[in-house]
């Protein structure tokens, strides 16, 4: 059992208590605790009237707190995955592109030469999930809204510019980035992500006419993507 | 919940919690609105697509807009470059904002000692239109001249060569294609019949064998550098062979380096045939059905071809001069013949040469006794300078001794059909075919050429031997249309004519690979810039032949040139306007609207030119068949000599454009490319005490200058590089001004130098 699995079993279990606990809560007739002064805990009693709001506290406020608190972090964590941004179909092209050895893309070449054994999205996106920027979560809920309420056309285009400090945290400073002078130049534009490394390096995914519905690669692409054991890692 | 025993809910508490669902929905939706108006939208308002300014590749490009500013630029991922494009590209956001725009018109009041100043396009027209015809009249239709540029769009360069040739009556139309491309035209025509690459960019993309000789993609082409290391990185099989005196960073990414002594090359290739040959490499099924030989006069046999390889070009008998091993010459000639599909790309290193048309035919030559031709992958692949060379000059035949469409000056059939074309009484053209780039300078230096009209290139920084020719052309009348008052060129000239650039007009260039792209009018030219069609049409109505240039906006003229093709094997009637604002790019042939366009030419299925069932149809020569001449090396008049013990060639690096006009005002790009310098190897340094940095005199035939070292073991020993973007370093004031006797192409690539420290 992985980490992520024993979250999705704790979180459930603290969803499972809060609506039994609020069944009980619902049913109590809370007039007559007068009836029943004490309520035996075994190990020690506890005045009826003490543990019913301790136990209103717990079920009302405690445990669904905690239930969002553990559904939160699952979501995020789970995120990082690959699997769970592929569950939109429109980001099965780039999972699939990913895991394509004869693609050329700078996704499928960073996943095929191991730079990005795990987490391969979240790799490259990091502004978003638990330690992402605020901006990343609004647009996120942009996402989510337009996903669910169908409003998106495909292909997707990105909106905004790709922060390029997630390409230079692990390109600068190595001597084949460091080698080309040209990253001199304009290197201040890149920092502030006014320019696009893609410019010179190329397609990061499959290009907008493959994503297109009818595009000949489109039924290639958008297939439910196969998962190895490499991906859970 | 009522006051009661049992729990429950009213439908007061109903419609609470109604309620407060739908306030939680409305708070979500209301949230969303406020992120859909309120989140960044990255760099920009609006994406247009439009193509790149500078070089031959002729990428695709995105211009990102807000509030009419260029906010950004991107590859254009859906056009042919995928998306790549370089630094130069990346910074063409601020080329529309660079400091010191010529905005007005300036002619000189006081003759050619006064300084320029500002006139209004009335005024300056008047003088031009008045000095042209003063020169007319005086000394006939080819006292005047045009000299265009690689850079204009095609409606401009085909309006400018139709109002020179068929309206003045003068073929003294020549331009900066002359100074790149004339050597890649005359090489492809004299062995397919036809001008231009047969093939296309995406045989990169099924190469086994990358031959690249006399180019450097890393710096002058780099997307299509990206695309060799993407089919590197695809299929490791791939061979990436690179031929190049310096050790240049395309050498660095190759699995072959061959460093040849500069001007010897020729060697190489023809030895490549006679390896070919005499191993049994050769297509002798292919070369039977669509080759023929010729010695130059007359048609030969295979064997008589073999026989003139035997004489002379064995690898051991090549060897010494060529600074080759002979191993080597065989590893390359093998690997060239017995991969499945071998590709040649070539730029100036084979074009600016005495020889450059032998040497062009040579590597098409090679891909024809191979049978390395017509198959995915498989094609002799001309790589263009400038990014409209090709289909505004080429193709539109603005130059000296052409007509539109593959026709020349000197063939009396060709001027018979396009006086038809265009409407003008017979005899109009003038049978005497003008004066090519370096001759039509020293004639305005004799006082043959009077007065001149040159559009979108410095001639005064990039013709070789230009302190010479800078002084032939200032004593001619000589109007610039220009971007810049500052140029080498702008400031001989009698009138400056302020010239719109790039998007702030619209046209049509063509690239390399027959593909012809829209670039749309985005802004507005500051201050009184025109764009070069509106000067011509105006020079046009001025001189009389407002009638003759009926097609007035870039639109129209497209249309009447696109008609024009119909008349040819270029047919590209299909090519309309609205399909080029909405596609991206379309490749010639393409006779019809619904045609896709040409990838192989000659090619059948392709090719729509070529007659079904012939497989391959070399429609050029009317036996269908490609031409493969015996080609003798000649050795160049620039050879190390005693005096002149160093060999000096000349190219680009990455940053910068050409003569730095515009690349040199961005500062990215300026301080990216820094100073210009004298590459020197370290022995060639050594033997002359020079120290990094200092200060170097190198002198040639043709003239003297300073420059500072770098010393470099990119070069091979006994050879200087220096780039020629600097006007720090006009490197061209010494290099030799031979040319091509074909091609009329100036030899740039070699120039016999000496070198001494400067005095301090």
């Amino acid at each position: 059992m992985n980490w992520l699995t024993l979250v999705r079993v704790l979180g459930s279990l603290t969803c499972l208590l809060t609506i039994v606990g609020a069944w009980f809560i619902a049913r109590r007739n809370f007039a007559r605790l007068h009836q029943r002064p004490e309520v035996s805990l075994g190990l020690t009693t506890l005045p009826a009237n003490a543990f019913w709001k301790l136990s209103a506290l717990a079920i009302i406020a405690i445990l669904p707190l905690a239930t969002i608190a553990v559904a939160n972090y699952h979501t995020f964590v789970g995120i990082h995955e690959v699997q769970a941004c592929s569950q939109c179909h429109v980001m099965r092209p780039m999972a699939n592109d990913l895991h394509d050895p004869g693609s050329d893309t700078l996704a499928a070449r960073h996943f095929k030469n191991g730079y990005i054994p795990t987490g391969q999205c979240y790799a490259c996106h990091s502004d978003y999930g638990f330690n992402g920027d605020l901006a990343a979560k609004l647009e996120g809920y942009r996402h989510l809204a337009r996903y669910t309420s169908r409003t998106y056309t495909e292909p997707l285009q990105a909106r905004t510019r790709f922060d390029n400090h997630q390409c230079l945290k692990c390109h600068r400073g190595k001597t084949a980035f460091e080698r080309v002078h040209m990253h001199k130049d304009v290197l201040a534009r890149l920092e502030s992500s006014n320019m696009s490394c893609l410019n010179c390096h190329g397609r990061a995914h499959p290009t907008r006419a493959d994503r297109t519905p009818g595009s000949a690669r489109y039924s290639a692409l958008t297939k439910p993507p196969v998962f190895s054991e490499a991906d859970h890692e | 919940m009522q006051n009661g025993d049992e729990p429950g809910i009213d439908r007061r508490d109903l419609l609470r919690l109604l309620a407060g669902v739908a306030a939680a929905n409305a708070l979500g939706v209301a949230t969303w609105a406020a992120l859909e108006a309120l989140l960044p939208k990255g760099n920009a308002d609006t994406w247009t697509k439009a193509v790149c300014r500078f070089c031959g590749t002729g990428c695709g490009v995105q211009i990102g807009m807000r509030a009419g500013r260029v906010t950004d630029v991107r590859g254009d991922e859906l056009a042919h470059n995928a998306g790549v494009i370089c630094v130069k590209g990346s910074m063409l956001r601020a080329l529309p904002y660079v400091q010191g725009r010529l905005t007005t018109p300036m002619i000189r009041r006081g003759g050619k000692s006064s300084p320029l100043t500002p006139a209004t396009w009335e005024e300056a027209m008047a003088l031009v239109a008045s000095k042209f015809q003063e020169a007319i009249a005086a000394a006939g239709p080819d006292s005047v001249a045009f000299y265009g540029s690689g850079q204009l769009f095609t409606e401009e360069s085909y309006t400018a060569n139709k109002l020179f040739k068929a309206g003045i009556r003068t073929n003294n139309v020549d331009g900066n294609p002359r100074l790149c491309m004339a050597s890649a035209a005359t090489g492809y025509t004299q062995t397919f019949g036809k001008d231009e690459p047969p093939g296309s960019y995406e045989d990169i993309d099924h190469a086994e064998c990358l031959f690249v000789i006399g180019a450097n993609p890393f710096h002058c082409h780099p997307p299509l550098h990206e695309r060799m290391m993407r089919r590197k990185r695809l299929h490791p099989e791939t061979t990436i062979i690179c031929v190049d005196p310096r050790r240049t960073d395309t050498a660095d990414h190759a699995d072959i380096h061959l460093a040849p002594v500069p001007g010897t090359d020729l060697l190489l290739l023809n030895s490549m045939a006679q390896v070919i040959c005499a191993d049994g490499l050769a297509d002798l099924e292919f070369v039977k059905r669509h080759v023929r030989f010729t010695d130059g006069s007359a048609t030969i046999e295979f064997d008589a071809f073999k026989a003139f390889l035997d004489a002379s070009y064995a690898p051991e008998q090549v060897s010494q001069e060529l600074g080759i091993t002979a191993i080597d010459i065989r590893r390359v000639a093998h690997r060239f013949a017995k991969a499945k599909a071998t590709m040649s790309l070539w730029t100036m290193g084979l074009n600016q040469r005495t020889q450059g048309t032998a040497l062009n035919a040579m590597v098409s030559s090679l891909h024809l006794l191979t049978g390395q031709f017509g198959r995915p992958g498989a094609t002799p692949f001309s790589v263009t300078g400038q990014p409209n060379a090709c289909g505004g000059v080429r193709d539109t035949g603005a130059l000296s001794h052409a007509l539109p469409n593959g026709r020349v000056v000197a063939n009396p059939k060709h001027r018979e059909e396009m006086e038809q074309i265009w409407a003008v009484p017979a005899g109009t053209i003038s049978p005497k075919p003008g004066l090519p780039a370096v001759d039509l300078f020293q004639a305005m230096g004799d006082g043959k050429v009077h007065a001149a009209l040159i559009m979108c290139t410095n001639p005064a920084q990039s013709l070789p031997n230009s302190a010479v020719q800078t002084a032939n052309m200032s004593k001619a009348f000589l109007v610039v249309a220009e971007i810049f008052a500052d140029s080498e060129t702008a400031q001989v000239a009698d009138v400056l004519l302020p010239a719109a650039l790039w998007i702030e007009k619209e046209g049509v260039t063509g690239q390399g690979e027959r593909r012809y792209q829209y670039t749309p009018r985005l802004l507005e030219p500051p201050g009184h810039c025109r764009s070069d069609l509106a000067i011509l049409v105006d020079l046009a109505d001025r001189l009389g032949h407002g009638k003759l240039i009926s097609a007035r906006t870039p639109e129209a003229v497209w249309d009447e040139w696109r008609q024009v093709s119909a008349h040819s094997k270029y047919n590209f009637a299909g090519i309309t306007y609205p399909r080029l604002k909405a596609l991206h790019g379309l490749q010639w042939p393409c006779p019809t609207p619904d045609h896709p366009g040409t990838v192989r030419r000659f090619v059948e299925g392709s090719d729509p030119l070529v007659a079904p069932g012939t497989g391959l149809e070399f429609y050029g020569f009317p036996d269908g068949k490609a031409v493969i001449a015996t080609r003798p090396y000649v050795r160049s008049p620039e050879m190390p000599s005693a005096e002149f013990p160093l060999q000096l060639t000349t190219g680009r690096v990455v940053e910068q454009w050409h003569t730095g006009t515009m690349t040199m005002r961005i500062p990215e790009l300026r301080d990216g490319a820094g100073p210009a310098h004298i590459e020197i190897s370290p022995s060639d340094a050594d033997r002359a005490h020079v120290a990094p940095g200092a200060r170097l005199r190198i002198t040639s035939r043709f003239g003297s200058i300073e420059g500072l070292a770098r010393i470099s073991d990119r070069c091979r020993p006994g050879t200087l590089f220096a780039a020629f973007y600097d006007v720090k370093l006009l490197i061209n004031r010494v290099v030799a001004d031979h040319v091509d006797p074909v091609s009329k192409e100036p030899e740039y690539k070699l120039t016999a130098v000496r070198l001494e420290l400067a005095q301090a």
